[in-house]
């Protein structure tokens, strides 16, 4: 029977960070983007409850409340910003939205 | 002696003022406030050189000063300024009245007599200047009155450039001259003329070739020697009593006298090259006279080799012979200037002696006087032109033979051209109906040609010089009265005027609308008329070199400064602009690569490159 | 607070308050807008000219004003106001040509008058402080407050190219003058004066000398700083390009007046303070000067337009200061100050002269002119004095300036090849000058000139326009008819300043160079007498 040690939850905070990041890089579509961005914060929450149960204290977990209250901030004006922009250009894909071009 | 000298000096710039200010529509009023003034100098220029004893006077005040270098204004009025004082003050009233009577049917006659006030100013100037920045000063005056007389008939392409031709060629001489000053204020510590003597006596080391040459620039400019002579000419393009005072009498003669007031500046070889190439001048300028047709420049063409004669005799160590030179060369160039301006009058304004003839029955008074200042020009004996002439030979005949042969030879082609210009105008039947209906004109021209004839007659007898005018030609005349050969001289001098008389006489008595000279030597004629091609180069300089240098230049500049360094600047600095604006690509997934590149970096950096 | 105090404080505020009137669009009507010009451009006239006359030559300050209660005591920076030998002449030359420049403006008939008022008044406040301040920041300031304007009057009521040339000419001299800047900061750096200002500064300098590098780096930075505003080849394009394109009261102010900021704050600021350094750098400006002189005497040639040719002569003669100040000595100095107030009057003329010629033949392309003379007797007397007086005839007095930099250059003899190719600049001069007059005034009408003149009959010059070139040609003639009146001024200031640290001959010419970083020998101090 394999032990469950911090390392696997840093390998599996590693691995969520990993695959948010690369879903941001290769996603096209910004909602799917935003999602892939609350993965990489999910797993930084995990990296952060890993720590602070290794070093038996609570300094990791008030740390976590505070990542997750801003995530939930971000989401919501992230999501309103969305929706904005497909009212203007009708569409979702973050090709489209490069206003800043030269 | 202060107060008289420096009223004269400023009376003319007064009444200059007063015209510009006041009588600018009023031509009777200018031209008679004009020739009052001129009398008024004459009597003052009289009292100062008859009614003092002492020789020199200086009036010092500081005119500028700057950092240890001060300017002084002061009067020197010794033996050589006081008789050309006289001649600028006599010779420039009797031109006065004679432009009363020439100018009176002219339109801008305030602008003229202007003019030729502020010239009177300026030449006096430059004579009782005391120091060598003054003469400057008035020098470039002198030059600016000249450029104003000359440009009286603007309207004409031809007076437009002969007055800019004069003012820039001067100023090329200026330059050199300005260097000159520059280099004896070093050298010596002051530029006053008398401290120079001094100086100059008391450390001939100082005294250097390049310093008086450069100082000679001046004088070559001025008195249109080689190679700066090409103004000369052209300057005939003014109203003749123009070119009778300044550019005959006074003006081109200012040139001489500065060399006379620096001779102690002088080296030998110097002396030499200015010999040489005053008297080169004075046979190149016979030729070229020989094949002219306009009056006035067969006279600029003879006054140029006069010029040469007297630069020779400068350089042959003998000033007082150049100046008694200038003073009988002023009076009958004078004359014969403005006895051309009478004949251009009675002509309504033809200047091609083939155009004349017949003239002496017509003008009989212009006729007489004319000849004499032919016959005193080209030597003839007992003429004041032969004294100061037969002085200069017989100079030249005991220290310098070659240059005595030159100058020899310039004699008999002076007599030929001289004769030539007589002969053609007066002599013959009318060749054109303005000679046929030519008439003598008023005592105001014909006055002052009287009054010139009878000086040039009696000019060259130094005798009767008054002891005031004459001290500085005393000791120079009494050497030349004891050479020798002079026997030899006079019988050689006879026969160089009787030998042009005769050569003119075969070819020029009997004339009609053509040059004779052109039918039996056609070669000869070419190259005298070609006059040795320099303003053909000058030309050529200009067109060919100077212009297209300039716009070289203007192109090197537009394109290499204005367009490689500073729009070329501005295009680096773009071109970074552009290589930033290169990272802005919009798209939100390139922003996320630049941050992980920047992350991993920072990364990096901290993990390795820190300790 | 004496009366002369007042007189210089107002001459720099009564413009700034006039250019806020100005702005604020309170003279409603044409004529009040005359009157309210005549006063702002004509009483800074008035009381430079007053000023220059009681100026009483002691040594240092005359007529101080100072107020340092500003809150920079720190930086040593006060609002110090006064007038010494070398700037009276030039604060007088600034006011005679604000009040002509001003006079051409109101009379100019320019659309929205009030606006270009507005900001020509601004800029003749910012020539006068220039001249008038003693303190280094202000000096700086006011010069910006000169500069700014001209970028929106060229932008607006230029001729051809205006939005580009503004750009340009903006840019440049806000550069050049951001180097000088540089130079000015690091002397309020490295010398340790209680005040930002001359005096103290020199004073400070003489107690602890700055070190040998860097004193040649600052001299350098404010040489080309300075340089590039006074169009120092091969800093000279704006200039020429600028001239051209800008309003005529606009290239009289810049070309007679700003341009002379830079030479006054070498002559005044930079030799004095950093003597060695400057005869380091003094082979440097020779060059430079010449190249001036000859490179852009020849470009001058080429042109064919006669307010280029103006333009590109103005910068030549400032070839002439350089060299006067490079030759270190108070001679060349102070010739050059002449110079300098002589040419402002002398450029000031011209570009009025130019004005005057378009007005009446619609072009500046010389080869379309000709036989104005005939037409315009007084136009053409003003425009042969005002060519004459420029290209240094004696009677005017640039010749009074030119000679005594031509004598400066003459005292060694490894100067001597300096002075023959800069004395040929007065053939070259004539030889363009001359041109000029002779194509506009001289010789045939040219058939574009007279079918012009069958649509728009040509007078002469009307009062309004003699007043300005009449004041002009007048102070010319003052200079060059009683050169002492100013020189005498200016020497004794110079004198004091120069002769101790140049005239030692027995100090050994420091072997300094620009490049050389590793010499940390202090400079030998200046001996203050």
């Amino acid at each position: 029977m394999l032990t469950v040690t911090p390392h696997h939850f840093l390998i599996l905070a590693f691995l969520l960070v990993g695959i948010g990041f690369l879903g941001l890089l290769v996603r096209r579509n910004v909602l799917l983007m935003l999602m892939s961005l609350e993965l990489m914060l999910n797993g930084i929450n995990v990296a952060l409850l890993t720590f602070s149960k290794v070093g038996n204290n609570l300094d990791g977990g008030i740390f976590v409340f505070f990542i997750m209250t801003v995530a939930a901030a971000e989401v919501a004006v992230g999501l309103a910003l969305l929706v904005a922009l497909y009212k203007k250009r009708n569409s979702v894909l973050s090709d489209d939205m490069a206003y800043l071009k030269n | 002696m202060i107060s008289l000298a420096l009223s004269m000096l400023f009376l003319p710039l007064l009444s200059a003022l007063v015209t510009l200010l006041f009588l600018r529509k009023n031509g009777n009023l200018a031209s008679l406030l004009s020739v009052c003034t001129s009398a008024g100098i004459l009597i003052l220029a009289l009292s100062l050189i008859f009614g003092f004893e002492e020789d020199v006077q200086a009036w010092d005040t500081t005119w500028f000063a700057m950092g240890g270098w001060e300017l002084r204004f002061g009067f020197l009025i010794d033996a050589p300024a006081r008789l050309l004082l006289f001649i600028v003050a006599f010779v420039g009233f009797l031109i006065h009245l004679f432009s009363l009577g020439y100018m009176a049917h002219d339109s801008a006659r305030p602008r003229y007599f202007g003019g030729l006030s502020i010239f009177m100013f300026s030449m006096l100037g430059i004579t009782l200047a005391d120091n060598l920045i003054m003469i400057f000063v008035f020098w470039e005056l002198v030059g600016f009155s000249s450029y104003l007389l000359i440009a009286h008939y603007f309207k004409t392409d031809e007076a437009s450039k002969a007055s800019r031709k004069a003012f820039i060629v001067n100023r090329v001489g200026d330059f050199g001259f300005l260097i000159g000053i520059v280099l004896t204020y070093w050298s010596f510590g002051t530029v006053n003329l008398i401290e120079l003597a001094d100086l100059s006596d008391f450390s001939p080391s100082l005294v250097t070739t390049s310093l008086c040459l450069a100082l000679a620039c001046g004088f070559v400019g001025k008195s249109a020697q080689f190679p700066l002579h090409v103004w000369l000419p052209d300057a005939m393009a003014g109203p003749t009593p123009v070119s009778a005072l300044i550019h005959a009498a006074t003006m081109v003669a200012a040139g001489i006298y500065l060399l006379l007031r620096i001779d102690f500046l002088f080296t030998d070889q110097a002396l030499g090259l200015i010999a040489f190439l005053g008297a080169a001048m004075g046979l190149y300028a016979g030729f070229c006279a020989l094949v002219q047709k306009d009056i006035k420049k067969i006279l600029a063409y003879s006054t140029l080799s006069q010029l040469g004669y007297m630069a020779a005799a400068f350089g042959l160590g003998a000033p007082g012979v150049a100046l008694f030179h200038l003073t009988t060369h002023a009076f009958f160039k004078a004359l014969m200037f403005l006895g051309s301006g009478s004949v251009i009058h009675a002509c309504h304004h033809e200047q091609n002696i083939f155009k004349y003839g017949g003239l002496r029955n017509r003008m009989p008074i212009t006729a007489l006087t004319f000849l004499v200042g032919v016959l005193a020009i080209s030597g003839v004996n007992f003429l004041s032109g032969y004294f100061s002439k037969d002085a200069i030979l017989l100079w030249a005949y005991n220290f310098n033979m070659p240059i005595f042969i030159i100058l020899y030879a310039g004699a008999i082609l002076t007599a030929v051209y001289m004769f030539r210009l007589y002969f053609i105008t007066f002599e013959g039947q009318p060749r054109s109906e303005s000679a046929t209906n030519a008439t003598e004109n008023s005592f105001l021209m014909t006055g002052p040609l009287l009054t010139l004839a009878v000086l040039s007659i009696v000019g060259g007898y130094f005798a009767l010089y008054p002891q005031r005018l004459g001290a500085y030609l005393g000791p120079d005349l009494a050497v030349v009265s004891s050479l020798p050969h002079h026997m030899w001289m006079v019988v050689l001098g006879t026969s160089a005027w009787i030998i042009g008389l005769l050569f003119a006489r075969s070819f020029y008595w009997k004339v009609d609308q053509v040059d004779p000279l052109t039918r039996r030597y056609p070669g000869f004629y070419e190259i005298c008329q070609s006059k040795l091609y320099f303003d053909e180069i000058y030309r050529f300089y200009v067109d060919k070199i100077q212009d297209p240098a300039a716009r070289f230049l203007e192109i090197m500049e537009l394109l290499f400064i204005s367009g490689l360094m500073v729009r070329g600047s501005a295009g680096v600095t773009a071109l970074f602009s552009m290589l930033a604006k290169a990272c802005y690509v919009g798209r939100i997934h390139a922003y996320i690569i630049w941050f992980m590149v920047g992350t991993l970096g920072f990364l990096f950096y901290s993990a390795v490159l820190l300790d | 607070m004496n009366l002369e105090t007042i007189l210089l404080l107002g001459a720099i505020i009564v413009p700034a308050l006039g250019s806020i009137l100005f702005f604020s669009g309170f003279p409603k009507s044409g004529e009040t807008l005359k009157k309210l010009g005549y006063l702002v451009f004509g009483f800074p006239c008035f009381a430079a000219i007053f000023l220059f006359f009681r100026f009483d030559s002691a040594n240092g300050y005359c007529f101080e004003f100072l107020y340092d209660r500003m809150g920079l005591q720190e930086l040593g920076i006060t609002f110090h106001l006064g007038l010494n030998g070398v700037s009276s002449p030039l604060f007088a030359l600034a006011g005679i040509v604000c009040f002509c420049a001003g006079l051409t403006a109101v009379h100019s008939g320019a659309e929205r008058l009030r606006l270009y008022l507005a900001l020509l008044s601004m800029m003749v406040s910012g020539l006068m402080g220039i001249f008038a301040c003693v303190d280094l920041f202000f000096y700086y300031l006011f010069h910006e407050f000169a500069l700014i304007p001209t970028f929106i009057m060229i932008g607006i009521w230029g001729g051809r190219d205006r939005r580009s040339i503004a750009l340009e000419i903006t840019i440049y001299l806000t550069l050049g003058a951001l180097i000088s800047l540089g130079g000015l900061v690091a002397l309020n750096v490295l010398v340790d004066a209680p005040k930002f200002d001359f005096p103290h500064l020199s004073e400070a300098i003489a107690r602890s000398p700055l070190l040998e590098s860097s004193s040649s780096k600052i001299f350098g930075l404010l040489l080309f700083g300075f340089g590039i505003l006074v169009a120092l080849f091969p800093f000279h394009t704006w200039a020429a390009r600028g001239y051209d394109s800008a309003p005529t009261s606009v290239s009289m102010l810049h070309a007679g007046v700003l341009k002379k900021f830079g030479l006054y704050g070498l002559i005044q600021i930079a030799v004095p303070l950093l003597p060695s350094a400057a005869e380091c750098w003094s082979p440097w400006i020779m060059w430079l000067a010449l190249g001036n002189i000859v490179f852009v005497g020849m470009v001058a040639l080429a042109q064919t337009s006669f307010k280029s040719m103006i333009s590109y002569g103005s910068v030549m003669h400032m070839g002439y200061c350089f060299l006067g100040v490079a030759a270190c000595s108070a001679l060349g100095a102070g010739s050059a100050v002449m110079l300098m107030c002589a040419h402002g009057l002398s450029i000031a003329l011209m570009f009025l002269v130019a004005s005057f010629v378009r007005k009446r033949t619609n072009t500046f392309e010389m080869s379309e002119m000709g036989g104005l003379a005939e037409r315009t007797p007084l136009l053409a007397c003003f425009g042969i004095a005002a060519t004459l007086a420029t290209i240094g005839l004696p009677g005017f007095g640039n010749f009074w300036g030119e000679f005594g930099i031509f004598l400066s250059l003459g005292e060694s003899s490894e100067h001597l090849i300096f002075l023959v190719i800069a004395a040929s600049g007065i053939v070259l001069s004539a030889i363009f000058g001359l041109r000029a007059v002779a194509q506009i005034f001289f010789g045939k009408e040219s058939e574009e000139l007279s079918e012009h003149i069958q649509k728009y009959p040509v007078e002469d010059l009307s009062s309004k326009e003699i007043l300005p070139a009449s004041f002009l040609l007048g102070a010319l003639l003052f200079i060059g008819l009683w050169p002492i009146s100013i020189s005498q001024r200016i020497d004794e200031d110079i004198n004091q300043k120069y002769n101790p640290m140049f005239s030692d001959s027995s100090l050994a010419k420091p072997s300094c160079c620009p490049e050389d970083t590793d010499s940390s020998l202090p400079v030998d101090p200046s001996p203050v007498e």
